[in-house]
């Protein structure tokens, strides 16, 4: 009779990390709690949060190293910036400006974008197919490029970056809503609605819409962290948020021609971009397994 | 569907295709001693049409294309360079420049002669001329030519300034009209020939430009190095990061990252004259009667608010931040010791008038009328490839101000927008910061404060009549009183925010140049690669 | 066939000729070039000359038919920033050193998501699975600016391996193409291994398990040939994207292709070449993805009469 030999399984089969991991992979709560920690907390509770003003420094106090390197005091616990600026406030009022930046842009381009596929997919024919070529020409537009020339065309601004990235967003909402709304009409509760009488607003309002929001729910999810990620391009390029906001693009900009001395006015935005795009991207693909595996190919 | 995978496969192999077909390996010379000297520059408006160029983007001509005259590396004075001699008429309307036999252009051109000072300074004519004393250059009414050897400037108005522009801080640069005759404008600007002792090799445009010595340079001069490589790249990290990896041995870095190449061993060479100034400048100041574009309610229009700006200002620690504290003070905007009109009597007053006083700064405002938090205004800043300090500078003034209840707003836009804002005079509402090279007293006055020229940085009655006297006049002891009636009025008056003036600093690796001696004053900022003595 | 293809032929030009309507006025609003060009100086007669020698002192919309007029012949003018040359031409020079670049990268960037996507499909639900979504998704999360400084730092300057910018061998493209390949990982593995799942789970894979082959032979013949349609879609956008993305990119380490040519020039306003690069990009971006439906349409035929 065959004996069942007890060998020691390695770590990663290990129920207990298996679990584990299996849990992250399952519930976005490890996401979400550090997505909580690096955006909304900070966001919304910045003033109260941050130990000092993001945009008052002290000239005698600049380039300070974080508190656990030589030179650093508990004072200021990320260190300082180029003009003495405290990194850990910039940061928190930074997680601020970036949500509102995305959040921003993503309501006003996935509104617009939704708006226009519903119209598109729902009423067909020409209105279609102008639609259409307008959401290829904006895809096929080099978007940072754009950018570039935009913002030297009317200088950075709050107003100038969400317009930017309104026009870059918009489209794909647009083809994702349309691609659903073409599926959706086809169904018989549409067409009873129609008999009954409906107006096609209220069809494309009462009827499509709540059907189309799973997707799009993940689509902006996962496009907050894009989002962020090409604002902070933008500003690296000099074509983003105007100074002395402390957006984090600006902040690795600000950095860049220090980064062998002093690392950490790069260092610490780069981590706090990344460590929230990856939590959101987390989050969306859990949400996108979850709502609607046929996202699958977002 | 073995076709999708055929198209998937065809796809990966144009990425490799891609990848692997292009330009082939150019390896480093690893030598044990240095024949290449390799300067990573921040870039400059590249292009071998030097009557487009702007006087500091000289630089790539200064190897091999030279100039009537050459500015002394120890002491800054014009010395003979391709003209050995040089006088100017009673009236300072005509100069004469008596030229050196024996010089032979690159490439088999022939020999230097009076024909090629008229080519030269016709390709200054060209439609197209853009470069910085194109202006000057049209006020010649004729070059004419006495013999092979000796030509004469004649000029409409008297003009003092002939020496400064046809040296090697000028832009006229002498090239072979024999070149342009046999190939045209596309051979010269492929190969263009000249006379220094460099010749032109090549570039490759946004990467690198590279000369090599000759042998037979008519004044013997034999540069150390057998090879000069201009490096270009744009961001001051590549640049510290090339100096660093030895990929170059000399590189032109911002103030901030010079102690980092020091840590590491690098040595700074420092031009021997500051050559730049940085100043503060306060829009709206147009203050000719009945001018339209007056707004009596921008604030600085009154001097209690001019003074309390500039006294607000700690200027010591300023340096010490952000410029690593490599600078002097500027006493007043554009005058070094070397401008007419110069005063020693400024340093002792500025003090007084200048100093860090946020405390009388405060009163000074509250007696203009404006209490703390009531005076709001932006600062333009702006960077340039090898000037990155402005938007730090904006941000420290923001922070200076805020200590005397000024309010703040920093807007970073491109030169072009800033420029633009002041040659319409729409630039009430802000003050700026900009960096300037230096020129002749008479020369920066005309472009600055002289309203009849584009710039409008202060502009009143006073100033321009005496400008106007200024040009009309050529006794030396009056030209100095003169320039220094209109520079004590700007002093007097805290026409703008001066700060410092900078030397021109680069960052070299001592175990490749031992000892680089250039004044900085000549176009180009680094200069004299000729004069580079290697490390021992 | 050909009606499709025709059609969408005609439309891929009305696309680029808009692309050039709005590269054209946007442009011109960014400022005037000769506040760039001239020297502080330059006095107005200075201006109005130079402003005649380009041509901008007539209307924007003759500007604009003299243009448009040139280009068709291939004609983008001459540069204001770097003189003696046409605005074409320094795009076609530098055209190739992006090209490149983003070859390269599309490479490391499949060859790394192909197996990492299989493996992650076959081992689903592991840790290997997690393990491999987290490192892909990882990629998407860096600003590609600061890995690229982070690794110019580490692999260039303090270890010495490779070089720190600019373009010359093999060895100067490494960290450059890392940098701007590393975004697409996760792309491309999400859609090898969702492609590969489908596959996996099909009826006539569960066939080939039955009949007895092995399971490498199961994955690799029948799966992956299947599950490679999906990428040729992709295979497009992510060209697009990786030729736009290479701005930030050859920023960072003075890589001379058109990326850092266009931020130069928006710089200098020299129009002629951003409207070049702008155009020329479209282009490129709008042609491949003409292929692609037209390769699609090829292969799966209900495409043709959608």
């Amino acid at each position: 009779m065959a004996t069942v030999t007890a060998r020691a399984l390695p770590w990663y089969a290990a129920p207990r990390v298996a679990h584990a991991l299996r849990q992250v992979k399952r519930y976005p709560v490890v996401s979400l709690s550090i997505l909580m920690l690096f955006l909304v907390i900070p966001a919304v509770f910045a003033p109260y949060v941050a130990p000092y003003d993001p945009l008052k420094g002290s000239l005698a106090k600049r380039l300070r190293a974080p508190a656990w390197q030589q030179g650093g005091s508990i004072e200021h616990p990320l260190g300082t910036d180029k003009l003495g600026r405290d990194i850990l406030s910039r940061m928190i009022h930074g997680a601020r400006v970036s949500l509102m930046v995305s959040l921003v842009a993503i309501f006003v381009g996935g509104t617009l974008g939704t708006a226009l596929g519903l119209t598109s997919g729902y009423f067909g024919g020409r209105v279609d197919s102008v639609l259409m070529r307008l959401v290829d020409i904006s895809l096929s537009l080099p978007t940072i490029l754009l950018a570039l020339v935009l913002v030297a065309a009317v200088g950075p601004s709050f107003g100038t970056v969400i317009t930017v990235l309104v026009v870059l967003l918009w489209a794909r909402y647009a083809r994702l809503v349309r691609g659903e709304t073409l599926t959706i009409k086809e169904r018989d509760f549409i067409a009873r609605a129609r008999v009954a009488g409906a107006s096609h607003v209220r069809i494309m309002t009462r009827y499509i819409f709540p059907n189309v929001v799973n997707s799009l729910l993940v689509l902006a999810t996962l496009q907050v962290g894009y989002v962020i990620l090409l604002e902070s391009a933008l500003s690296f390029l000099g074509a983003g948020l105007p100074r002395p906001m402390p957006a984090w693009g600006l902040m690795i900009a600000d950095g860049r021609e220090l980064i062998v001395t002093a690392w950490w006015v790069s260092m610490f935005p780069g981590l706090a971009i990344m460590l929230t795009v990856l939590s959101l991207n987390l989050l969306g693909d859990w949400l996108r397994d979850h709502l609607d595996p046929k996202l699958r190919q977002l | 569907m073995r076709r999708s995978l055929i198209f998937v496969v065809l796809g990966l192999l144009l990425a490799l295709a891609m990848t692997l077909g292009t330009a082939p390996s150019r390896g480093l010379a690893q030598d044990a001693k240095v024949q290449k000297l390799v300067f990573a520059s921040a870039g400059f408006d590249e292009g071998n049409r030097f009557w487009v160029i702007p006087r500091p983007d000289h630089l790539q001509y200064d190897p091999f294309l030279e100039t009537l005259l050459d500015v002394d590396p120890k002491t800054g004075e014009y010395a003979p360079r391709l003209a050995e001699k040089w006088s100017n008429s009673p009236d300072f309307k005509q100069w004469t420049f008596m030229l050196r036999k024996g010089v032979q252009f690159h490439n088999g051109f022939g020999p230097f002669t009076a024909k090629d000072v008229v080519h030269s300074h016709s390709l200054m004519l060209r439609p197209e001329a853009t470069a910085t004393l194109t202006g000057f250059w049209r006020q010649v009414e004729k070059v004419e030519v006495v013999n092979d050897y000796q030509v004469v400037f004649h000029f409409k108005r008297p003009t003092t300034v002939m020496p400064y522009a046809a040296s090697r801080a000028g832009d006229l640069r002498i090239v072979s009209k024999a070149q342009w005759d046999k190939e045209g404008q596309e051979g010269f600007e492929k190969r263009p020939a000249g006379t220094g002792s460099y010749r032109y090799v090549g570039r490759q445009p946004g990467l690198s430009i590279s000369f090599e010595r000759i042998d037979n340079h008519w004044k013997g001069e034999k540069p150390a190095f057998k090879e000069l490589v201009f490096r270009l790249a744009r961001e001051e990290s590549t640049r510290l990061a090339l100096l660093l990896s030895g990929e170059a041995h000399v590189a032109d870095l911002p103030r901030e990252l010079q102690k980092d190449a020091l840590k590491k061993g690098m040595k700074i060479f420092s031009s021997s004259f500051p050559v730049d100034w940085m100043t503060v400048y306060l829009g709206g100041q147009y203050y000719l009667p009945n001018d339209p574009a007056f707004k009596p309610d921008v604030a600085w229009t009154k001097k209690p608010v001019r003074q309390a700006l500039n006294m607000a200002i700690n200027r010591k620690e300023l340096l010490n931040t952000v410029f690593a504290g490599k600078g002097t003070m500027t006493y007043v905007t554009g005058w070094s010791d070397k401008s007419e009109g110069y005063s020693v009597e400024w340093q002792s007053r500025f003090d007084r008038m200048y100093g860090y006083n946020p405390a009388k700064a405060k009163a000074l405002l509250k007696e203009a009328g404006y209490a703390p938090g009531q005076l709001k205004f932006k600062i333009l800043a702006f960077t340039e490839p090898g000037e990155s300090e402005g938007p730090q500078v904006a941000e420290a003034l923001g922070i200076y101000y805020k200590d005397i209840g000024v309010e703040t707003e920093i807007e970073v836009l491109d030169w072009a927008k800033v420029r633009e804002m002041f040659r319409k005079k729409v630039i009430q509402c802000c003050i700026w910061p900009n960096i300037i090279s230096w020129r002749p007293a008479e020369e920066w006055i005309r472009t600055s404060y002289y309203s009849k020229s584009p710039n409008h940085h202060y502009e009143n009655e006073f100033i321009d009549k005496q400008y106007e006297l200024l040009t009309k006049t050529v006794n030396p002891a009056e030209r100095q009183r003169i320039a220094r009636a209109i520079a004590d009025h700007l002093f007097e008056e805290f026409a703008d925010i001066p700060l410092f003036w900078f030397a021109n600093e680069v960052v070299a690796d001592p175990k490749v140049i031992g000892e680089w001696v250039y004044p900085g004053l000549a176009a180009g900022r680094s200069t004299h690669f000729n004069l580079i003595k290697p490390a021992k | 066939m050909q009606r499709f293809i025709a059609k969408r032929a005609l439309q891929s030009l009305l696309a680029i000729w808009v692309m050039s309507l709005i590269v054209f006025t946007l442009v011109r609003v960014t400022g005037n070039p000769l506040d760039v060009m001239l020297p502080l100086e330059a006095g107005p007669e200075d201006y109005e000359r130079v402003r005649k020698h380009w041509g901008l002192d007539k209307p924007v919309y003759v500007q604009y038919a003299i243009f448009l007029g040139k280009a068709v012949q291939g004609d983008f003018g001459n540069s204001w920033k770097w003189h003696g040359h046409s605005a074409m031409s320094l795009v076609w020079e530098r055209l190739p050193a992006t090209l490149q670049l983003a070859g390269f990268a599309l490479l490391i960037s499949v060859v790394i998501a192909l197996p990492v996507g299989v493996l992650s499909a076959v081992m689903k639900g592991t840790v290997w699975d997690s393990v491999a979504k987290v490192i892909a998704l990882l990629g998407q999360s860096l600003p590609a600016f600061w890995l690229g400084i982070v690794l110019m730092w580490i692999f260039a300057v303090n270890l010495g391996w490779f070089p720190t910018s600019g373009k010359g061998g093999f060895q100067y493209m490494i960290l450059p193409a890392i940098t701007l390949g590393w975004f697409q990982v996760a792309a491309i593995m999400r859609l090898v291994r969702s492609s590969m799942l489908d596959v996996l789970d099909s009826e006539f894979v569960k066939l080939s398990r039955i009949k007895g082959l092995s399971e490498w032979k199961v994955i690799w013949k029948h799966c992956l040939r299947n599950a490679a349609i999906a990428p040729l879609t992709f295979f497009a956008i992510i060209a697009g994207v990786l030729m736009t993305g290479s701005v930030v990119t050859e920023s960072v380490f003075s890589w001379p292709g058109t990326g850092l040519l266009v931020v130069d020039a928006v710089r200098a306003r020299d129009f002629q070449v951003v409207q070049a690069v702008v155009i020329v990009f479209a282009g490129i971006f709008i042609l491949t993805n003409l292929l692609v439906d037209i390769l699609y349409a090829y292969l799966d035929p209900r495409i043709r009469y959608q």
